[in-house]
C-alpha cells in the first residue's frame, strides 16, 4: 500500500486542499487501475438493472418528494419516531455534535461494562471518528463488513461510501489478511479471502454482546429502523448481541413504512447494481418474545446525530443535500472521482455528494476546495435516485466560498484577486479596454508558438496552461474587424449611389 | 442526563428554526398535517404488476436463480417429498425449524432420512442454533420483480437468528404468497384505510415490527467487485415454490 507520507487524511480540518491531496493518487497507477476497474463493473451492472425499470423516473420523482416532505417536517417526524421507538422499548438519544454522540455511546458501553464491540459499516460513525475515540477509551472495535475489515486490519482509509476498499486489489487484501490473521498459505482468490474473513469474525459474532450500527432509514410511523446490507454481518450484529446502539443522522427519517416501497427499489439498483441487496433488516425497539427467549437485542439505543445537518436544512437549495440515501451512484459516475479516487476529498464522504456535504457539515470553515472538485458536467444529478441537483449546489457553495474569501484581509494581495480588480477596471473603461487589447496582442506574440497556440504562460498564468493550451490572439480584434467592415460597406454604398446618378 | 435533554431541545429548536416552525409546535398536529402533504406525493410508478400468474412465477424463479439460489417447484401434495429430497441431497442432517411450521411439512415418511434430526425452536440458545447445519422456514411473501423473499418472523418463519446462523436455508414459498412488485408486498402488510387519524394510528399498529428481506444467499463484492456467494449469512439458499 501507499507509504506513510501518502497516507490519506480524511479529517476535513486537517486534510490538504483537493488539488494537493489528489496528486499522490494521480501518480499511483495501481490505485487508479483498481478504482477504474471497480467503477466500470458497478456502472455496467447499474445500467442493466436501471434500464429494465420502465418507471425509474417516476420512482426518482416520488423518492425526492418523500425525502423533501420528510425534511420540511423533520422536527415532527423525529419526535414521532422517538415516541414510537420508545413505546417499543428503545431508548432515543439526541446528539448536537460529534463529541456528544461519542460521549453518549461511550456512556452506554460503560454501563454495559463492554470492552469490545462489533460494528456494521456506518459512515456516520466514521464521520464522528468513533473508532479511534473508543479505542483510546479502552474499547476494542471490530468492523465486520469485509471492506471495513480490510481497511481496519490494513490501517487504510475508506475511499468510497458503499465499497470502502474499492481502491485495494486482491493481492493487497491477501497480503493484509496473511499478515494480520497469521495465514501464510492464503491464496488471493476472492473466495478464499472471503472465507478467511468469515472464520476470523465468526467467534466474535457469537461472543461479543454489544454492537454498533448505522441506519439507512428510520420510520417515523412505526419507530422502526432499517439496515441494508449484503454479507449478513449486519444481521449478525442486529440479532445476536444483547445490546445494540444505532447511530443515525437526523435526516435518515422517512414518514411512512410504505415509503420503503420506493426507497428499496432505488437504493440497491443505484448502489451495487442489484435488483435487491441480499439482506435488508427492519426492527422496532426490542422484541420480547414470550417463551422463545426474545428476538434480537433486549437493550436498544438510537443516537440521533445533528453535527451540522440542521444548518444545511435552513437553506432551501442546499437542503436537497439531506435527501441523500448514500447509494454512491454520483461518485461511480463522476469523471473526477474516477481519476482521483476517494482519498483526495479529505473526508469520509468523497465524490460529488462529499463535495457538497463535507463543506456544509464543516460550516465552510474547512474543505473549501471541494466545491471546485467538479467539472459541473451534471452526470451526478442525472443518476441521483433522490434527484439532488448537485451541480446547482456546487455553484452555490463556490459563490459562498468566494464571498467568504473576499472578506479575508490577506486575500487583498492574492494575485487572483488583484487580477480580478484590474480586469474590473479595464472592462469598465472603453479606452483602457482597447489599449489592453493592443498591448495584449503585442505581449501574446512573445508566447504564441508557430502553430497559433499558447502552450505555457509565465507566472500565475502557468496555473491555467499547466493542464490546457490556449489559442493565440487573432491578428485583428472584433472591434477592428467591424469598423473595417463598416468602412467597406460605406464605400460600396457611396460607389453604388454614384453609379445610379 | 440534563445535558442530554438540553441537546434534544437544542437540536429540535435548530430544526424548527430552519424549517420555519416554532419549537413549541404540537408534534401530533404537524404530523397529522404533513400526512396530508404526504398523501399528495406523486405515485406514478408501477404499483401493480400486469403479469399472468405463470409469468409471475417464472420471473420469481428466474430472478432467484440469478442470485445463485436453488429453486424447485412442486404441487401442494408433493411438498413433504420435495422437502425431503432437498434435505437428502444437501448432505446436511442437523436442522432447526421454527415451532410454527405446518405439520404436513414433516409428517411424511420421507423425513425419516438416516441421521436426520430437527429441533424446533422453543427458545434455543445461540450456541444450540450454531450447531445446526440447516434451517427450514416458511415466509410471509415473495416478490417476483426482485426475486425477494420476505420474512415477518411469525410462527412459521421463526426468530431472526434461526434463519441466520445455519449455513443452509430452505424456504418454502407458496405461489399465492408471491406478488409481482414491491409495492404489492407493502399493500399486503396493511389494508390502507383512508380516513381519520385514528384509523391511521391503528394501521401503524398492524405494520410489521420485524422484517427481513432476503434476496439470494449472503454475498459480497468488496474485493474487486467480484461477487462471492456466502459470507456470514447462510451460504446456500434453497427455495421450494409450491404451486397452490
Amino acid at each position: 500500500m501507499s507509504g506513510v507520507s501518502d497516507h490519506p487524511v480524511l479529517d476535513p480540518a486537517l486534510a490538504p486542499p483537493f488539488p494537493v491531496a489528489a496528486l499522490p493518487v494521480l501518480r499511483n497507477v495501481q490505485l487508479r487501475k483498481n478504482v477504474a476497474h471497480a467503477i466500470d463493473v458497478i456502472q455496467a451492472k447499474r445500467a442493466r438493472v436501471v434500464e429494465e425499470k420502465a418507471d425509474w423516473q417516476a420512482l426518482r420523482a416520488a423518492a425526492s418528494r418523500i425525502k423533501e416532505e420528510a425534511l420540511e417536517n423533520l422536527g415532527a417526524y423525529l419526535e414521532q419516531f422517538e415516541e414510537r421507538c420508545t413505546a417499543a422499548g428503545g431508548h432515543v438519544h439526541w446528539a448536537a455534535d460529534a463529541g456528544e454522540a461519542r460521549r453518549i455511546i461511550l456512556e452506554i458501553l460503560r454501563e454495559e461494562n463492554a470492552d469490545e464491540v462489533i460494528k456494521i459499516k456506518t459512515m456516520t460513525s466514521a464521520e464522528i471518528q468513533l473508532n479511534p475515540f473508543l479505542e483510546a477509551a479502552g474499547v476494542r472495535t471490530y468492523e465486520t463488513d469485509l471492506a471495513e475489515i480490510i481497511l481496519q486490519l490494513g490501517k487504510g482509509e475508506p475511499s468510497h461510501i458503499v465499497v470502502p476498499a474499492l481502491h485495494v486489489n486482491r493481492s493487497q487484501v491477501r497480503e493484509i489478511f496473511a499478515r494480520t490473521m497469521g495465514l501464510e498459505g492464503l491464496s488471493d482468490e476472492p473466495k478464499a479471502l472471503t472465507a478467511a474473513a468469515r472464520n476470523y469474525l465468526r467467534k466474535k459474532f457469537l461472543d461479543v454482546p454489544t454492537a454498533i450500527s448505522g441506519a439507512n432509514f428510520l420510520v417515523a410511523e412505526t419507530g422502526g429502523a432499517v439496515v441494508v446490507e449484503s454479507e449478513g454481518n449486519g444481521r449478525m450484529c442486529l440479532t445476536l448481541p444483547r445490546t445494540l446502539i444505532t447511530l443515525a443522522g437526523i435526516e435518515k427519517v422517512v414518514p411512512r413504512f410504505a415509503d420503503l416501497e420506493v426507497m428499496l427499489q432505488l437504493l440497491a439498483r443505484s448502489a451495487t447494481g442489484e435488483r435487491m441487496n441480499p439482506y435488508t433488516s427492519l426492527w422496532t425497539g426490542v422484541t420480547k418474545d414470550e417463551g422463545r427467549g426474545g428476538d434480537g437485542p433486549q437493550n436498544f439505543h438510537v443516537v440521533l446525530l445533528d453535527n451540522g445537518r440542521s444548518s444545511i436544512l435552513g437553506r432551501k437549495r442546499e437542503r436537497q443535500t439531506l435527501r441523500c440515501i448514500r447509494c454512491a451512484a454520483c461518485m461511480n459516475t463522476c469523471p473526477v472521482y474516477r481519476q482521483t479516487g476517494g482519498h483526495a476529498y479529505g473526508s469520509v464522504y468523497p465524490g460529488p455528494i462529499g463535495a457538497i456535504l463535507t463543506p456544509q457539515l464543516e460550516h465552510l470553515k474547512h474543505a473549501q476546495s471541494l466545491p471546485y472538485a467538479s467539472s459541473l458536467c451534471g452526470a451526478c444529478y442525472e443518476v441521483c435516485p433522490v434527484k439532488i441537483n448537485i451541480p446547482e449546489i456546487l455553484i452555490d457553495l463556490r459563490a459562498r466560498v468566494t464571498d467568504q474569501e473576499r472578506e479575508t484581509a490577506h486575500r487583498f494581495f492574492d494575485p487572483m484577486y488583484v487580477g480580478m480588480r484590474v480586469a474590473n477596471m479595464i472592462f469598465s473603461r472603453a479606452w483602457l479596454f482597447h489599449f489592453a487589447q493592443w498591448a495584449g496582442r503585442i505581449g501574446a506574440r512573445l508566447v504564441t508558438r508557430k502553430d497559433g497556440w499558447i502552450h505555457s504562460l509565465p507566472s500565475v498564468g502557468a496555473k491555467w496552461t499547466q493542464t490546457r493550451d490556449l489559442r493565440g490572439l487573432p491578428k485583428q480584434t472584433f472591434h477592428a474587424w467591424w469598423k473595417s467592415r463598416e468602412r467597406v460597406s460605406k464605400g460600396a454604398r457611396e460607389q453604388g449611389s454614384e453609379k445610379a446618378r | 442526563m440534563s445535558a442530554v435533554t438540553d441537546s434534544r431541545k437544542k437540536v429540535l429548536e435548530r430544526i424548527r428554526a430552519a424549517t420555519g416552525g416554532s419549537a413549541s409546535r404540537n408534534a401530533g398536529a404537524t404530523v397529522g398535517k404533513s400526512a396530508e402533504a404526504h398523501a399528495e406525493i406523486p405515485c406514478d410508478y408501477v404499483r401493480r404488476g400486469g403479469l399472468t400468474v405463470s409469468a409471475r412465477q417464472e420471473r420469481f424463479i428466474e430472478r432467484l436463480k440469478e442470485y445463485d439460489a436453488e429453486v424447485v417447484e412442486c404441487a401442494p401434495d408433493g411438498l413433504a417429498a420435495a422437502i425431503a429430497a432437498q434435505i437428502e441431497a444437501s448432505g446436511k442432517r442437523r436442522f432447526v425449524a421454527p415451532p410454527g411450521i405446518p405439520a404436513e411439512w414433516y409428517v411424511d415418511a420421507a423425513w425419516k432420512i438416516e441421521g436426520f434430526e430437527c429441533t424446533f425452536d422453543h427458545g434455543l440458545s445461540i450456541a444450540e442454533i450454531e450447531q445446526a447445519e440447516g434451517v427450514i422456514t416458511g415466509c410471509f411473501c415473495g416478490v417476483a420483480d426482485s426475486g425477494t423473499i420476505v420474512l415477518h418472523h411469525g410462527p412459521a418463519e421463526g426468530r431472526r437468528v434461526i434463519s441466520l446462523l445455519p449455513d443452509w436455508h430452505l424456504c418454502v414459498v407458496r405461489l399465492s404468497q408471491v406478488v409481482e412488485t414491491l409495492p404489492e408486498y407493502f399493500d399486503r402488510c396493511a389494508i390502507r384505510e383512508q380516513g381519520s387519524k385514528g384509523a391511521r394510528e391503528q394501521e401503524a399498529e398492524k405494520l410489521p415490527k420485524l422484517v427481513t428481506w432476503i434476496s439470494g444467499p449472503s454475498a459480497t463484492a468488496d474485493i474487486e467487485m467480484t461477487r462471492i456467494k456466502g459470507v456470514h449469512g447462510p451460504r446456500f439458499l434453497h427455495v421450494i415454490v409450491v404451486k397452490d
